[in-house]
C-alpha cells in the first residue's frame, strides 16, 4: 500500500501502553486520520527529539481508527519510546514496504512459526487471516519464547483456539513453575502438528538464529523454497530504500520486503546475518 | 501386551511399514502405562527397550546433581526416545519423566537387534527412522545452544 506522501507524517496519540514482557510493551495509538496499512508492511514511528525507528504494526489491518506497535526495548530510541504515557504524541510516517500475500494463501493451511518478539507483525496476519478464515483451509500458529514470562499477546492464545481452523502451540526454552505445555526449541513443536505439506504455506517470523534453524527444518521435511515466507526485518532505517542499511544481496528490504520468500533469498550472503 | 497391527498402522512413526514389519513389531513390544511424576528412566540407566509415546506428555533433561533437574524439551505423542537402547553401550543419555499420566510403547531392544540381522530391510527402516529422530533432536539442540550464545 503506497502512502499519499512517503515524508508525510500522521500525528499519533499514545492510548494505552501494555507490558508484554518484561522488555516488550504493545502501544496502542489513535492516529489523526484513519491509517490503512497491509498486513506485514511497516511503518517509522518518530518521537520528537530522539529519532524514527521501523515497526511493523501488530494490530488488525481491518481496522484504521487504532494502531497498535509493540517495541523491544534495545536501544536508546526503543528505551525512550519505552518512557512513553498515555496521552502523548508520536508520528507515523508509511505504510512501506511488502506485505504478506494473504491471497496466496486461500484455499491451503497456513503454518506460522515465530518466536519471541517475532509474533508480532505475525499478530497481524493472524487478524488478518481471521477476516478471511472461509477460504482458508487451517491455521496453525508455533510459537516460542525462552521463558514463560517472555510469551508475548498472554490472551492471543485462548481466543485462536476458539475460532474454528485455528490452532496454537506454544513452547519454551526454560519453563517456570506452573507451565504445563511444551518445553523446547519452536522448531520442536513442528513435530507435533501434522499439516499437507503439500498444500500449506509456512510463515517464519522471529530473531534470526530461530528463523534460521526454522527454515531448515521446514525445507527438511518437505515444504518447497516458494512455499516459505520469511520476514526479514533488518536493519532497516529510513524506509525508503535510500540509505542503503537493509541491503541484503540485491534487495532493499524495507523496498522489496520486509517479506519474502526463501526462493527469493536463499542465495543472499550472510541471510541469517 | 502390546499394539496390534492395525493399531500400529495408526501410528506415523511405523508409515512405510510392511504387514509383516508390523507383525514383528506386534510381537516385540508391549503397552506400559506411567503415573505423573513417575520418571521411566534416569541419565545413565542400562537401557533394554526402545519406546514411542502414544498419549501423554513426558519430560526429558539432564541432572547436574541428584536433585537438580534441568528439564530440556517435551516429547510428545508419537515421538520416539530411548533410542541409545539400540546402540551400544546402552546407556541412556537423559532422564525422562511423565508429566502427566503417559503411555508408551516398548520394543524389546535385544529382539529388535536380532530382527535388524535377520531382515536388512527392517533394519534399515527402522535404523533410518532413529537416525531422523537423533538428528531432530541434535539439530534443536544446537539451535537451543545458539540461542544462548547469542543472548
Amino acid at each position: 500500500m503506497t502512502p499519499d506522501s512517503i515524508y508525510k507524517v500522521l500525528r499519533a496519540t499514545v492510548e494505552e501502553v501494555i507490558d508484554e514482557s518484561p522488555l516488550i510493551k504493545t502501544f496502542v495509538l489513535i492516529p489523526e486520520s484513519p491509517f490503512k496499512f497491509n498486513t506485514g508492511e511497516f511503518i517509522e514511528l518518530t518521537l520528537n527529539g530522539f529519532g524514527e525507528a521501523p515497526f511493523t504494526p501488530s494490530s488488525s489491518p481491518l481496522i484504521t481508527d487504532k494502531l497498535e506497535i509493540t517495541i523491544m526495548k534495545t536501544g536508546y530510541v526503543t528505551e525512550k519510546f519505552h518512557q512513553l504515557k498515555s496521552g502523548e504524541i508520536l508520528g507515523i510516517r508509511g505504510p512501506f514496504g511488502r506485505g504478506y500475500p494473504v491471497e496466496k494463501f486461500f484455499g491451503k493451511e497456513v503454518l506460522i512459526l515465530g518466536g519471541g518478539c517475532g509474533l508480532a507483525p505475525i499478530r497481524s496476519l493472524l487478524f488478518a487471516l481471521e477476516g478471511v478464515k472461509e477460504k482458508l483451509k487451517r491455521v496453525v500458529l508455533c510459537y516460542g519464547s525462552k521463558t514463560p514470562s517472555d510469551c508475548i499477546y498472554k490472551p492471543l492464545f485462548s481466543r485462536l483456539n476458539s475460532i474454528d481452523k485455528f490452532e496454537t502451540y506454544r513452547t519454551v526454552d526454560k519453563p517456570e513453575h506452573g507451565w504445563k505445555e511444551s518445553v523446547g526449541v519452536v522448531t520442536t513443536l513442528l513435530d507435533q502438528v501434522k499439516m499437507k505439506i503439500e498444500n500449506t504455506v509456512a510463515v517464519v517470523c522471529g530473531p534470526p538464529v530461530m528463523m534460521k534453524f526454522g527454515t531448515i527444518r521446514l525445507l527438511e521435511m518437505g515444504y518447497k523454497d516458494d512455499q516459505i515466507y520469511l520476514s526479514m526485518e533488518k536493519n532497516m532505517s529510513c524506509g525508503l530504500g535510500k540509505c542503503g542499511h537493509c541491503m541484503m544481496g540485491e534487495f532493499f528490504v524495507c523496498k522489496d520486503g520486509p517479506v519474502f520468500t526463501y526462493e527469493e533469498v536463499k542465495n543472499t550472503p550472510d541471510l541469517w546475518k | 501386551m502390546g499394539l496390534t497391527i492395525s493399531e500400529l498402522k495408526n501410528i506415523i512413526f511405523f508409515e512405510n511399514y510392511s504387514d509383516n514389519h508390523l507383525r514383528v513389531i506386534s510381537e516385540i513390544s508391549s503397552v506400559k502405562e506411567f503415573k505423573v511424576k513417575e520418571i521411566l528412566f534416569e541419565q545413565y540407566d542400562q537401557l533394554s527397550d526402545l519406546y514411542l509415546l502414544l498419549e501423554g506428555t513426558l519430560s526429558l533433561g539432564i541432572s547436574l546433581a541428584k536433585e537438580k533437574r534441568i528439564h530440556l524439551s517435551s516429547i510428545q505423542p508419537g515421538q520416539l526416545f530411548s533410542w541409545s537402547a539400540v546402540f551400544e553401550p546402552q546407556i541412556s543419555t537423559a532422564w525422562v519423566m511423565a508429566t502427566g499420566p503417559a503411555k508408551v510403547l516398548a520394543i524389546d531392544a535385544k529382539k529388535l537387534q536380532m530382527e535388524f540381522k535377520r531382515d536388512c530391510e527392517f533394519g534399515f527402516l527402522t535404523i533410518s527412522k532413529i537416525a531422523m529422530t537423533i538428528s531432530n533432536r541434535l539439530s534443536d539442540t544446537r539451535f537451543h545452544l545458539m540461542n544462548q550464545l547469542t543472548i
